[in-house]
């Protein structure tokens, strides 16, 4: 890969004496939507959140644009990465409007029409602008999660972290959110790295990914050899069999 | 239908909103069961849950539940006192919940919980015997170490393990109908269905009802005889598990269509088109 | 969900939670009962000089001690002063102590709760080991020890009042923020680049409002005791002054025969804490995020 826009290498990460992250590297090319498979306590989600700065016990190499993830004052890093989390139900805060809630980090970027804007946000996730008046007791779990990914859009990052994105969802939701990022992804030349635990979701969303198995990567694969099968590691092979049940 | 186990006529539980009125969220479901695995399935606000524990008497104080029968084994539930459904509860009907981490009590060990179960079915039994038929049905759930895991704390097993604890607590006491409700979406896929087959064999050997809600259509008709799709609190489409190709309502459809697949196509995914008529089927 | 109806700005959404808030605090008979208390507190402490009947001030040697009746409605003191008139002005008294008390103890415990939820380490070790320090003392020992430095008087009262008042808001506001300080959607606007300052002020506080409201509420019947306490005791408002707790203090004299002149001004006493109490208790019930979480 000449220039990834993301790369990881030898990441470890701690909590206390537990070692979550043991020695990972993974590199992601601009454009491309990449996947992070495991099943829980893989260490999957620690990943990202390492990446986005939210852990502090770590070792290793974070280079986003070939410049270390460290060294970026955070809102620098910000304009360049953001993240969305697993669960809509906790991350909008619940005393904030919903256009409030997506104007907010372009007011702390200082940029202008922060309003307006969050309203054109709002059209582009296809939620509409009368939503900007709302509370987020009042959204759906699918309409919260929207929100949250047009908050994380609103500094236009090129690389957006998605931590289980619809796992907390019903499937009929789960596919609109799919579809959403997909077109969002072409639309904006958006690069994805997806956290998941299910091997459909990243299947059908990402490129290439990488199986994790109690802190360690186990292999990393292309879609096309996860779909013929062509899988050299065991706990791989049982697990893409478990998932395909 | 006369012998079954359990039976639900025209069943409605409202819950009161913030302006003084009633929201229905389950509108008229009824079904029976005999000794068989029933499924219910429905996305999040379908009722399907609220279905199963009105059952089980497990609703909160402040929900209005009507129905013109709610039987279990002939048992009129509705006019059943609190100490009697206490009593069913305890003995002949049981529940396993989603999460086990959260309906496990921390601070015991799992062998005591499950001897707790025991004695509350059984007062007279010695503390031995209790042991031992604790032990027994861990064995009978394929764990391979039962006096190891009798005594850990729920903290130090793993999620499937603390699910076929929590099955464990409610076999023990040999019921006749068990109501899982989504038993294995906590759990990781390759964990799923080495919980789900032990909940098979343990209800097919015992010839137990088991009611088993799930939002998962795929796995319940892997897995139950029969199938019941709600929405909205309300039944859409019963159907038998072997025929789900054969499902004709369009919610039923829709949901099957619009989960992605690992050799699926890469088009956009099928998303399911709500229509305001599915409201007032019946 | 489905319900709701379009909203086209900020206000009115807003405005549609108040109207909400207020509709289910309505269904409430005793909060509504302890609202109407409050508000009649504060009618009479506006409006003294309409209602009251005479000068609470001026004393009537012919008239002293008088039974209560046509003349003296709630009789009279032992300066022939109306009792009335003296409740009635002695509402302000109470709602200045209250006022300030609420006004200073609330922020400054709040602040220094969230500061030392937020950041953690030595700062919060510090802060805590103080609020702790002022948390082991006796609240009215305290008080009086302060009062004793500052000289009484009702400002000096309520400063004393505050400084035993502010730990329980910097507990509570503490723990709030260590709650929300690493929830989801704080991470989510520090990751958009949110100073920690940004954070507190406009993510943390609003969380932790709801409590502190539901503490103050609760909190004004206890303040109003131990105003009325120090009063009492003469080390808060100074005769003239219709201070209720001054005013038991002096009646305490006559209570076997002119039981009014005590009784009058501690009943006021008991009705404003009762409402108080009332009231706060009907807020906690809406306000309080732990009790909503298990409704």
């Amino acid at each position: 890969m000449t220039n990834p826009i993301l790369s990881v290498k030898d990441l470890s990460v701690r909590f206390g004496a537990a070692t979550v992250v043991d020695d990972v590297s993974f590199a992601v090319a601009p454009g491309e939507s990449f996947g992070l498979v495991g099943e829980s306590g893989s260490g999957k989600s620690t990943i990202l959140r390492t990446i986005m700065g939210l852990n502090q016990d770590w070792s290793g190499e974070i280079l986003v644009d070939g410049q270390p993830a460290a060294s970026d004052s955070r809102r620098k890093f910000a304009r360049r990465v953001q993240m969305v989390f697993q669960d809509p139900y906790a991350s909008l805060h619940p005393r904030h409007l919903i256009g409030k809630a997506i104007a907010e980090p372009m007011r702390i970027h200082g940029m202008d029409n922060a309003d307006a804007r969050a309203l054109d946000l709002l059209d582009l996730i296809g939620l509409g602008r009368n939503f900007a008046y709302r509370y987020p007791h009042e959204l759906s779990g699918g309409q919260r999660q929207r929100v949250a990914i047009a908050r994380a859009l609103s500094l236009s990052p090129k690389l957006l972290l998605l931590d289980e994105p619809t796992s907390a969802l019903d499937v009929s939701v789960q596919a609109e959110i799919l579809n959403l990022l997909n077109t969002l992804r072409k639309e904006l030349n958006l690069t994805f790295v997806i956290v998941s635990h299910n091997l459909a979701v990243v299947s059908y969303m990402c490129d290439r990914l990488m199986v994790m198995q109690n802190a360690r990567m186990v292999e990393n694969v292309t879609r096309a050899q996860l779909r013929n099968g062509e899988l050299k590691a065991d706990y791989t092979r049982d697990f893409v069999a478990a998932s395909r049940l | 239908m006369t012998g079954a186990l359990a039976e639900i006529r025209n069943l409605r539980i409202a819950f009161p909103t913030e302006n003084g009125g009633w929201h229905q969220a389950v509108r008229g479901v009824s079904f029976s069961l005999g000794r068989e695995k029933l499924g219910i399935v429905g996305e999040s606000g379908s009722g399907k849950s609220l279905s199963g524990r009105a059952l089980l008497g497990v609703l909160p104080d402040y929900a209005r539940v009507e129905a013109d029968v709610l039987s279990f084994d002939g048992i009129d539930l509705l006019r059943a006192s609190r100490g009697e459904r206490r009593k069913l509860r305890g003995s002949r009907l049981g529940m396993v919940l989603q999460d086990p981490k959260f309906s496990l009590n921390p601070v015991m060990t799992a062998g005591a919980q499950i001897m707790e179960a025991v004695r509350i079915g059984n007062r007279r039994i010695s503390s031995a015997e209790a042991k031992k038929a604790t032990l027994a049905i861990l064995e009978s759930l394929h764990i391979r170490d039962p006096e190891l895991v009798f005594d850990r704390y729920p903290h130090e097993l793993s999620g499937g393990m603390g699910q076929r604890i929590m099955i464990a607590m409610m076999v023990v006491r040999e019921p006749d109908l068990l109501i899982a409700d989504e038993p294995t979406s906590a759990l990781d896929v390759t964990v799923q269905m080495q919980v789900l087959s032990i909940l098979d064999e343990l209800v097919t050997r015992r010839q137990m009802g088991l009611i088993f809600i799930s939002h998962d259509l795929q796995l319940v008709s892997r897995f139950c005889d029969r199938i019941i799709v709600m929405y909205a609190g309300q039944i859409v489409e019963t159907l038998n598990a072997k025929e789900l190709g054969a499902a004709q309502h369009p919610y039923t459809k829709g949901l099957l269509a619009c989960l992605p697949t690992i050799d699926g196509p890469l088009s956009p995914l099928p998303t399911l088109q709500r229509d305001a008529a599915w409201m007032d089927t019946l | 969900m489905s319900a709701t109806q379009t909203v086209a700005s900020a206000g009115s959404a807003r405005w549609k939670q108040i109207v909400s808030f207020c509709r289910r605090f309505a269904r409430n008979p005793l909060g509504m009962f302890g609202l109407f208390i409050l508000v009649a507190l504060l009618f009479c402490a506006a409006f003294a000089e309409i209602i009251a009947p005479y000068d609470p001030y001026l004393p009537n040697l012919t008239a002293r001690l008088t039974a209560p009746g046509a003349e003296f409605l709630l009789g009279s003191d032992e300066l022939g002063r109306d009792i009335l008139s003296r409740v009635i002005y002695g509402s302000r008294l109470t709602l200045l102590i209250v006022g300030l008390v609420i006004l200073t103890s609330a922020p400054i415990g709040l602040l220094i709760g969230v500061v030392s939820g937020t950041y953690g380490g030595w700062l919060d070790a510090f802060f805590m080991r103080v609020t702790d320090v002022f948390l082991a003392v006796p609240k009215l020992l305290l008080a009086l020890a302060f009062v004793a430095a500052l000289g009484p008087g009702i400002v000096n009262a309520a400063i004393a009042i505050t400084l035993t008042a502010w730990p329980p808001y910097a507990r509570m506001a503490r723990a709030e923020a260590l709650a929300v300080r690493n929830s989801d959607y704080v991470n989510a606007v520090r990751l958009a680049g949110a100073s920690e300052f940004h954070i507190i002020l406009y993510h943390i506080i609003p969380m932790c409002m709801s409590s502190v409201i539901v503490r103050m509420t609760l909190d004004m019947a206890g303040i109003i005791l131990t105003a009325a306490g120090l009063g009492f005791i003469g080390l808060g408002a100074q005769p003239p002054m219709p201070e209720w707790g001054a005013m038991i203090s002096t009646g305490r004299k006559f209570i076997f025969d002119q039981w009014w002149v005590a009784t009058v001004p501690g009943f006021a006493i008991f009705i404003v804490s009762l409402g108080f109490n009332l009231l706060g208790d009907a807020v906690r019930d809406l306000l309080d995020p732990h009790l909503k979480a298990r409704s």
